[in-house]
């Protein structure tokens, strides 16, 4: 039941230590690399999740969130990579109103 | 114009897709003895090399790498004698230590790639982290790493181009121009 999912306590910390040693290395990379690192953990977490979470959550995760490729950065070609996270953003919230049920509240 | 080594430069590309498949030792040794061939500033040789293949440590050390995309079967981690240096007079961030890191470096990519080994590098890790996972002494850093492994048969797209570079846009013959006068 996805409700009782949990991370095991070793992907847990996989996961702690991407963001703690980014945080780290951040600091003396380019600015460009901030969304690129955030992506990365996002895409991980999704990774360690997607066999244990429902079905559209799981289409979510293996669809829009990985249609931008892992190198990917804004300085390349800003305008696409911004229309990229929006695509992807549109599809999270989308998603959002599904799974908490938004959508059956309204109506 | 064109020789192997010439070929080997062109070809050699960054492995960011590994197979997981173990590296010989032998194959290792390889890359280790190309990399004592490098150049060295003053021939001081002020790195050291920690070569890891235990798969264990190998996943420790990616955890605390977020640069760390592909999953290598063999990681040399140049280091920089910090100590040594010192004792030649070298300020901590002198230009030479890092451009060996550098040499050794591509050294070891070309000695992977004419193995038909994948290889990237990495810098973006913490020294810290990665120095408590290695027990690595006081008096050497961290700087690079070199990730081995098989090459997957496919590999993701690379970092991107920023506009079209050839050498000739890279290189300025003789003399820049002076600037007009006004």
């Amino acid at each position: 039941m996805a409700g009782k999912m949990v991370l095991s306590e070793d992907e847990a910390l996989e996961l702690v230590a991407f963001l703690i040693t980014a945080a780290r290395t951040q600091v003396d990379e380019a600015a460009e690399y901030g969304s690129m690192r955030l992506l990365t953990a996002a895409g991980r977490l999704a990774e360690l999740i997607a066999e244990r979470v429902s079905p559209e959550t799981r289409t979510f995760l293996t669809g829009p969130l990985r249609q931008i490729p892992d190198l990917a950065v804004h300085t390349a070609d800003p305008a696409r990579y911004v229309a990229a996270l929006d695509g992807v953003c549109r599809a999270l919230g989308e998603h959002l109103v599904t799974h908490f049920g938004l959508d059956r509240k309204e109506s | 114009m064109t020789n192997p080594v010439l070929e080997a430069i062109r070809t050699r590309r960054m492995a960011r897709a590994l197979t997981g498949e173990p590296l010989a030792r032998a194959e290792l040794e390889a890359v280790l003895k190309a990399a004592r061939a490098a150049p060295s500033a003053g021939n001081r040789r002020l790195h050291r090399f920690i070569a890891v293949q235990a798969p264990l440590t190998l996943k420790l050390l990616r955890m605390v790498s977020p640069g760390m995309f592909q999953r290598p079967s063999a990681i040399v981690v140049i280091c920089i004698d910090r100590a040594k240096a010192e004792s030649f007079g070298m300020r901590p961030n002198a230009k030479g230590l890092f451009v060996d890191v550098g040499t050794a470096a591509q050294t070891m990519l070309l000695a992977a790639h004419s193995l038909g080994l994948g290889a990237g590098v990495v810098t973006s890790f913490s020294q810290a982290a990665v120095s408590a996972v290695l027990n690595v002494p006081e008096g050497l850093s961290p700087e690079m790493f070199v990730c081995l492994g098989r090459p997957a048969p496919t590999q993701p797209p690379g970092m991107p181009t920023r506009g079209r570079v050839t050498w000739e846009s890279l290189t300025q013959w003789e003399r820049f121009p002076s600037a007009p006068h006004v």
